[in-house]
């Protein structure tokens, strides 16, 4: 059973046996509204925990993606480079970004849950 | 993700739309010292394309307007402005820029020559009013009124239904041309109406009292089709349109033959000069400007943003990205910028460094979607 935990700036990770998906929050792409772009980040790139990683563009403006937790990209959501739309329809589901080895299972302790998350941004 | 658009800032003003913003689930953000909606519920494109294929409500509220009053007031304008009023008619609109000393520009804005003899009313940007009230007040002596209207909204109807709608509540609206403007009467309050806007479609400009607006603005949304639109929008029709956005692709350190508005500027003072700059824009006039504003269509689907570097193919810097973004008519990205007038005469291959990935690009002229002005009926 994948256990999924949440940022502080809004990206999500769904973690099973050491591999996770990340992606960003129903909030973040609400805030960022109409998503036209994503530079997703290659295949077998080292990730670093907080460092940016990827950039969403929205209509408004480009934000950059910072990776939950340190690792190896192993995969990028190609469904992305053509209809970058479904990050907005679903965003933690078919809108992922990309799946990471994680190198440290330690990091993970250092995420919110999904509890915390939603206190977070004051649901 | 980094912060776009959390930040709230302090010591706001509101416009008085400020109920219907939030009765319509406005997204607001700091905007030029107001809270202004970015969007709406619809989202950016949707609200693009309504505007595009029928009509929607902008709340310009911010925007600075300004009446002007005096003796011989034509020629007092003609000093800081580069147009002849002998070619405009009352109740005719001009888009001009105040110029300084240098020949660069201080603003844009909007002039009306006024039916009466004895006045001018502009609409100049919202984060330059403070300045061009000094620049006025240093430039007009003291036999000028200079009044900064603070008691009237401004609404923006954009789409090709503007007219449409705006005639069941004005007669013969439909009939006043592109670029004119006059008062109006409505339920006893008086419209001060332009037909112009900023988004290369038909539309007008309505000036209403701040009281009467949060009704008027029901009434419009209850009309057919009518909806609202936000500053999202706003910017990416008129980047489509090729129109300037004062603090991105044109400044006080840009001249306005560098920004392609040498068309803004009458022949006549062209020829006869005597207005604040005039010696630079002859000058630019005369021997060419070194850089000029186009447009750039990013090839792909990446969106390049204003601070974009632009490269020839060897990587040399030949110019720079002003405004970017997407745009929802094309469905591509489009931007506008500045680039060397020199590379500009050969068929040069440009490439865009959009945080190091070189992304090639071809030089456009300007709009990238034709404007839909109503001329008149002639």
């Amino acid at each position: 059973m994948a256990e999924i935990y949440f940022t502080k700036d809004h990206e999500w990770i769904k973690v099973e046996d050491n591999i996770g998906v990340v992606g960003i929050t129903v909030y973040a792409s609400e805030q960022l509204g109409d998503i036209v772009f994503v530079e997703l980040p290659e295949e077998g790139i080292t990730a670093e925990i907080g460092k940016d990683i990827a950039v969403v563009e929205s209509v408004k403006a480009a934000s950059e993606i910072y990776s939950p937790v340190s690792g190896t990209v192993i995969k990028s959501n190609e469904d992305l480079n053509s209809t970058p739309e479904i990050v907005n329809e679903d965003p933690v589901g078919k809108g992922w970004f990309y799946e990471i080895k994680i190198s440290n299972n330690d990091e993970l302790s250092g995420l919110m849950s999904e509890e915390e998350y939603k206190k977070h941004i004051g649901d | 993700m980094s912060e776009a658009y959390w930040g709230l800032e302090q010591n706001l003003k509101t416009t008085p739309l400020y109920k219907i913003h939030n009765n319509n689930r406005a997204k607001l953000v700091p905007f030029a010292g107001y809270y202004l909606p970015i969007q709406y519920e619809n989202g950016i494109i949707a609200e693009h394309n309504h505007t595009r294929n029928s009509v929607s409500i902008f709340d310009v509220s911010h925007m600075g307007q300004i009446k002007i009053s005096g003796p011989m007031i034509y020629d007092a304008m003609e000093k800081i402005l580069p147009i002849s009023f002998s070619k405009i008619a009352p109740g005719q609109i001009k888009y001009t820029q105040f110029l300084n000393s240098e020949g660069k520009i201080i603003d844009d804005l909007m002039i009306t020559r006024a039916f009466e003899e004895d006045h001018v009313w502009l609409v100049v940007n919202a984060d330059c009013a403070d300045k061009d009230l000094d620049h006025l007040y240093s430039n007009l002596n003291k036999t000028y009124k200079i009044e900064l209207i603070e008691d009237r909204a401004l609404i923006a109807l954009q789409g090709p239904n503007s007219s449409n709608i705006l005639k069941t509540f004005f007669q013969k609206i439909d009939e006043m041309p592109f670029m004119t403007a006059d008062w109006f009467n409505y339920d006893n309050e008086n419209f001060f109406i332009s037909r112009c806007g900023y988004t290369g479609e038909d539309g007008f400009e309505i000036s209403i009292k701040d009281r009467y607006s949060e009704k008027f603005i029901s009434k419009l949304l209850q009309s057919e089709g009518v909806k609202l639109a936000g500053l999202g929008a706003r910017n990416s029709l008129r980047m489509e349109a090729g129109l300037c956005l004062y603090g991105n692709d044109i400044s006080s350190s840009v001249s306005p033959i560098e920004a392609g508005l040498t068309w803004s500027i009458s022949k006549e003072r062209i020829e006869n000069g005597g207005f604040i700059g005039y010696e630079h824009i002859k000058k630019d006039l005369k021997n060419g400007v070194e850089r000029k504003l186009v447009g750039i269509k990013p090839l792909g689907k990446l969106p390049a943003r204003e601070g974009t570097q632009i490269f020839d193919k060897n990587e040399k810097t030949i110019g720079e990205i002003t405004s970017g973004g997407y745009s929802p008519s094309l469905q591509a990205p489009i931007a506008m910028g500045y680039i060397n007038s020199d590379i500009l005469k050969s068929d040069c291959e440009v490439l865009l460094n959009v945080r190091g990935n070189l992304i090639p690009a071809e030089i456009t002229s300007l709009p990238f979607v034709e404007h839909k002005y109503f001329r008149g009926n002639k």
